[in-house]
């Protein structure tokens, strides 16, 4: 009796795993509250990742756990909670029209995936590269490891360059004020009357024009006494 | 061990087995823990020129059962304009997160236990990536702290919070960059082979004296960092009480703060146990390969030395400034980290056998 609950063990946790993901994303979608979403997320990548165990890849696993719960998630929920996003409100649906069109592509979707699981033993199997190693280390670092730094040491190494492209050009974006000349327009420099600047001319409100700071700072006197100071 | 497999069959047997020794482990070092508390205070007392708790029991040595007692029986508060469910579910995640971990460790070579013939190695699950799976369950638990201080609706929380999810994922880096020159030399992400490749020279042939790269800097830059990541002085600024109340547990009262304070206990005691496992040899030491028992005093000696110093660091630094912190952790920790992983990389490379 026992030995068939031993048997039934993979399905069990196959069960639970996969209602575990699909029942998080579709409250990734349905909540209202953004950092319920994210937390929903979280969810569906913890049973990912435990789905990854239940088929011997631990090392996919943990990566998946470090890369997606622990990092990228971590950020999006900063974000959430540094911007203190308010719930969404209900909306009318735009683009109503397009329901019956949306439900034919889901349709053929899932037309598509039945298509497949159902003559997928028909089919002639593909030669992967998997075949060919031991099965029982397939998921293992130290296989995974050999992989990447022989046969696949070009993709690797252009995904790296990718990757390294992306921070580029996120620090170019992130510094464009430093590249800026520090002569900055400053909208509120641009006109204020006569008597901000002139103690002595109270009442008049002639609008003086400074289009940038170090000018506004020179009307006003302070961009001299500054370099007085400096070249002491 | 027969008779149960003749019962359940030897997959179910494995299973009941596991789980047995993984609640076994819980229940030690919850207790390891609490008397972490207690020695904390005994010893600040000492530091400080005072007596610390002494009143309940022999020189205060029931005092945990009575403050987890008056945990109990504390009123459960939760504040009125808090997201409810999130409050509740950070003070779990945390002490999840803290547990989690402890299963990969190896607390002593294989014993064979007395008047039978059974030989069991003292580590509850072995794995192929063990070190790893301690890493992202330890990046997993910035959520508890991260979202306690969001959900408290309370502004000193919120800063307490997003004070040490900041910390957290600084320091994470350079903790992670540490262990890779260990990983190096021993070519393998499973703590208990690492451990057994630590047993030549009389047991003490330890990642930290051992050629070709010994990992001193590794460990140092190790030992700062989990003191960070632990959230402990003099990288305490997430609770910071002169600062911000409490910092991310201010709203929290009774067992869920008790849940907060395990966590952080829990988690001294864990980083005390990695830095063992991967720098001082885990449970080698000399005389283990005659008596296997030994090897776990040995372990216990190693890591209850580590908890002692954090608590001496607690009684003896002041606290860091934030912005000390984080350029303390991304300009010289994290170089320094590369530089030694780089170091390691080379006199393997050039001398590894």
């Amino acid at each position: 009796m026992f030995e068939s609950i031993t048997q039934i063990a993979p399905y069990i946790f196959f069960f639970l795993l996969a209602g575990l993901a699909i029942g998080s994303a579709i409250a990734v979608v349905a909540q209202r509250n953004p950092l319920y979403s994210a937390i929903s997320l979280i969810g569906v990548f913890v049973a990912l990742a435990g789905l990854y165990l239940t088929l011997a890849a631990p090392f996919i696993a943990v990566v998946q756990i470090i890369v997606y719960a622990g990092a990228i998630m971590v950020l999006v929920v900063f974000v959430i909670m540094l911007l203190n996003v308010e719930t969404e409100d209900r909306r009318p649906l735009r683009l109503r029209s397009l329901v019956p069109i949306a439900v034919l592509l889901a349709a053929v979707l899932f037309a598509e995936a039945a298509f497949i699981f159902y003559f997928v033993n028909e089919a002639p199997a593909p030669p992967s590269p998997v075949a060919t190693l031991n099965p029982s280390s397939v998921g293992l670092t130290a296989s995974i490891g050999a992989g990447l730094f022989t046969t696949y040491l070009l993709p690797f190494e252009i995904t790296s360059i990718l990757i390294l492209m992306a921070l580029v050009g996120a620090m170019s974006l992130a510094r464009r004020s430093a590249i800026r000349p520090t002569d900055v327009v400053v909208p509120g420099a641009a006109v204020l009357p006569r008597q901000t600047f002139e103690p002595a001319r109270v009442g008049d409100a002639t609008p003086v024009r400074a289009d940038t700071t170090t000018e506004a700072a020179a009307l006003s006197g302070l961009w001299d006494r500054a370099h007085e100071r400096e070249d002491d | 061990m027969d008779w149960l497999n003749n019962l359940v069959g030897q997959t179910a047997a494995r299973g009941i087995l596991q789980l047995i020794s993984i609640n076994i482990t819980f229940v030690v070092v919850l207790m390891i823990v609490a008397y972490t508390v207690l020695a904390e205070r005994r010893i600040l007392g000492f530091i400080q020129g005072r007596l610390g708790p002494n009143r309940v029991g022999p020189g205060g040595l029931f005092q945990p059962f009575a403050d987890l007692l008056k945990f109990i029986l504390k009123e459960e508060i939760v504040p009125d304009k808090s997201t409810r469910f999130v409050y509740l579910l950070a003070p779990m995640l945390a002490i999840t997160a803290a547990l989690m971990p402890i299963i990969v460790y190896p607390f002593g070579p294989e014993i064979t236990i007395p008047f039978t013939r059974i030989a069991v190695p003292l580590v509850v699950a072995r794995f192929d990536v063990a070190l790893l799976y301690v890493l992202a369950i330890t990046s997993v638990g910035v959520y508890g702290i991260a979202l306690a201080g969001w959900s408290s609706n309370n502004k000193y929380s919120l800063m307490g919070g997003l004070r040490a999810s900041a910390q957290l994922i600084s320091y994470e880096l350079s903790l992670g960059l540490s262990l890779v020159g260990v990983v190096l030399m021993s070519s393998t992400l499973d703590l208990y082979s690492i451990v057994e490749q630590q047993g030549g020279w009389w047991g003490l042939r330890w990642n930290i004296f051992r050629l070709p790269a010994p990992q001193v800097i590794g460990f140092v830059i190790y030992l700062i960092s989990a003191i960070a990541e632990t959230n402990r002085v003099p990288f305490d600024l997430p609770e910071a009480e002169t600062e911000l109340v409490a910092g991310f547990h201010t709203e929290y009262s009774a067992l869920k703060f008790a849940l907060f304070f395990m966590a952080e206990y829990v988690n001294m005691f864990t980083v005390s146990m990695l830095a063992t496992t991967m720098f001082f040899g885990g449970w080698n030491g000399p005389g283990v390969a005659t008596f296997p028992a030994l090897g776990i005093i040995y372990f216990l000696l190693k890591v209850v030395f580590f908890l002692f110093l954090y608590i001496w660091l607690r009684g003896t630094l002041p606290r860091f400034r934030f912005d000390q912190l984080m350029n303390f952790g991304w300009k010289f920790l994290l170089p320094v980290a590369l530089f030694n992983l780089v170091l390691t990389a080379t006199l393997v490379f050039f001398f590894g056998s």
